[in-house]
């Protein structure tokens, strides 16, 4: 582009040089050649540098040409333009020899074309500049949209609030998400009260099944062979009632129904239950010992953050072998619990979702790590697992 | 002593009646809201036993009712619901003690004794069963006049078994009486037994001649005076 603006300014700037060079040698004739006299000649080429008459080369016709002369204020050739005119003085020919020089003129086509290229950029740029600033504006209202979009979490549900806008689409898309969400919103709440409900419900046979074993074990014409299946019955009674209330548990923390927080000390929480603990180790003969090089205090709800606690504890009894041992450790913001076990690593994507046992023990009813790792999220607390050498390890960074 | 059973529940509550009038209880027992503040109006009782969901009330107001009468029963609260707003709420209106369903019938028949015993005495008496002698407000043992050296939860273990004296205890009720909140964490109830087992030795020691805490194999224990 650049170029060839500059070729035909060029010629087109040539073109008038010439016609001026012509001009001049007009005016010259019309003007100064009839009065002229041969012996004013030298004087004329004193005062006048580039018009010049010179004796005559026998030239015929107008002629044009570039040419260099020397420049002794610059000290360098400069190009001229020239044109050689026959013309006759007195009588007797002589050669006209006007120049124009083109070195200004050059400077002034380049100067001339930096003039046009500063314009084409700017208007370039400014163009640029306009269209950013319209389309960040026409495309506000989606990237709100999709930020919000982006942030939403079904469990932690707060309305959503779209910016108003003009724009049809934005507003087609942004009404269907809302309807999109509500409709979601109420299906997952509906799912959280049904497990409400039907562990509520579930309460109430299974305390009339422990009622009734309770009478039943009184009487005293029970055989050796009743009893045995008296007492299975009344553990499996325990099973169902404990998992029921894990069931419950779990559907009360989904419904923010544990939002009261209070500083609580882990340390403390710790020891509290030690004993606890310690009691139920003894059929395993597991050693239980602590490792607390600091204090961990934190801002949560005291009787889920002991939940959390107690059932990594009893975990860590329950998958153990016997004279086994637990390490409890604290360090900064970490709280580890060590225990030996059983050779195979557990499978840690499993691991914390809900039912998943890694053994057949019937102990645990599978929901303890689910209910670990919800009290975890709530708090926005990451728990994790590791296995080495035999040893299962799980940590809680608060 | 007088006890009202509101449940609404049949089951259940035959199974609680037959357990508290073997225990020498009289335990009248109503299914529904209206035919318990009939029963209030009227009467009066040591212990009233009240689960809050009825289906024809809120058993709430039933303590505000019994408010209104000036009423000293006692009352606990059975309920599925166990959320800490009911028992907030509970205790606010006035209940004496909270039992979440479901529950071990010895745990509830302990509660009764204590709630009867803390209305009548004060909370300042005595619990006697031939030579042992339980202080309730110092916590301190004597077995025929001279005091022994017990620990706190070899007291509740005394109180709970000779609250259910003569019904055999499983060793789950126990485990769980003793574990209090953690009654949740249980994985194993062995301990029961050293419990047990230290409490026999302690007794016998102090002079008791009769072993009252009697095994029942497979099942559990048994507080028996012979």
């Amino acid at each position: 582009m650049a170029p060839l603006f500059y070729l035909i300014t060029n010629q087109f700037y040539l073109h008038e040089i010439d016609e001026t060079l012509i001009l001049t040698k007009s005016a010259f004739l019309n003007n100064s050649m009839s009065k002229l006299e041969e012996k004013d000649i030298p004087v004329w080429n004193r005062f006048n540098t580039n018009i010049e008459i010179q004796n005559s080369t026998g030239l015929k016709t107008d002629t044009l040409f570039n040419k260099l002369y020397y420049n002794n204020i610059e000290k360098e050739n400069e190009p001229y333009r020239e044109l050689n005119s026959p013309i006759s003085i007195e009588g007797r020919p002589y050669t006209l020899s006007i120049k124009t020089n083109l070195l200004e003129t050059e400077d002034l086509i380049f100067t001339l074309l930096l003039l046009f290229m500063s314009i084409l950029a700017l208007l370039f740029g400014g163009i640029l500049l306009i269209n950013k600033f319209l389309s960040t504006r026409l495309w506000k209202p989606f990237y709100q949209t999709l930020q919000q979009i982006e942030k939403f979490e079904i469990a932690n549900y707060h309305k959503l609030n779209f910016a108003s806008t003009d724009i049809e689409e934005f507003k087609r898309l942004n009404n269907s998400i809302e309807r999109l969400i509500e409709r979601n919103i109420i299906i997952y709440n509906n799912q959280r009260e049904f497990v409400e409900n039907a562990a509520h419900e579930l309460q109430t046979p299974i305390a009339v099944f422990k009622a009734k074993i309770d009478t039943l074990i009184q009487r005293d014409d029970i055989t050796e062979g009743q009893s045995k299946i008296l007492s299975s019955l009344y553990k499996t009674t325990s099973r169902l009632s404990k998992l029921n209330k894990n069931l419950f548990l779990l559907s009360k923390i989904d419904n923010q129904q544990f939002s009261q927080k209070e500083q609580v000390s882990i340390r403390n929480l710790i020891n509290t239950q030690l004993v606890f603990f310690e009691e139920q180790a003894i059929k395993k003969n597991i050693i239980i010992s602590t490792d607390f090089q600091n204090e961990i205090r934190i801002n949560a709800h005291a009787g889920l953050t002991e939940i959390l606690i107690n059932n990594l504890l009893i975990n860590a009894i329950r998958h153990n072998i016997n004279d086994g041992k637990i390490i409890i450790s604290i360090h900064d913001k970490i709280l580890s619990i060590k225990n030996t076990g059983t050779v195979k690593k557990l499978s840690e994507e499993k691991l914390f979702s809900r039912f998943y046992k890694a053994t057949t023990s019937n102990q645990g009813n599978g929901l303890g790590l689910a209910i670990v790792k919800k009290i975890a999220d709530l708090n926005g607390w990451t728990v994790s697992y590791s296995y080495s050498e035999r040893n299962h390890t799980f940590v809680v960074h608060f | 002593m007088k006890l009202l059973l509101i449940e609404d529940e049949i089951e259940l509550a035959k199974s609680i009646q037959n357990y508290l009038e073997s225990n020498d209880f009289v335990c009248e027992w109503v299914k529904n809201f209206s035919s318990a503040i009939d029963k209030i109006a009227i009467y009066s009782y040591d212990c009233i036993l009240l689960d809050i969901m009825l289906p024809d009330g809120d058993g709430f107001d039933l303590l505000t009712e019994l408010k209104k009468l000036d009423k000293t029963d006692g009352v606990i609260i059975i309920s599925a619901r166990e959320t800490l707003e009911s028992r907030i709420e509970g205790f606010n209106l006035g209940a004496d003690d909270y039992l979440t369903k479901p529950f071990h019938l010895s745990e509830l028949l302990v509660r009764i004794q204590a709630i009867i015993r803390r209305k009548q005495f004060n909370g300042s008496n005595k619990i006697i069963f031939n030579e042992i002698e339980i202080d309730m407000l110092s916590k301190v043992v004597k077995i025929n006049n001279h005091e022994i050296e017990i620990t706190k939860k070899e007291i509740d273990l005394l109180l709970f078994l000779i609250g259910n004296k003569n019904r055999v205890l499983s060793k789950a009720a126990i485990a769980e009486h003793l574990s209090g909140d953690m009654a949740d964490m249980l994985d194993n109830h062995d301990f029961v037994y050293a419990h047990i087992k230290n409490l026999k030795k302690k007794l016998r020691n102090a002079g008791c001649h009769i072993n009252y805490i009697k095994t029942i194999y497979g099942l559990g224990y048994k507080w028996q005076d012979e």
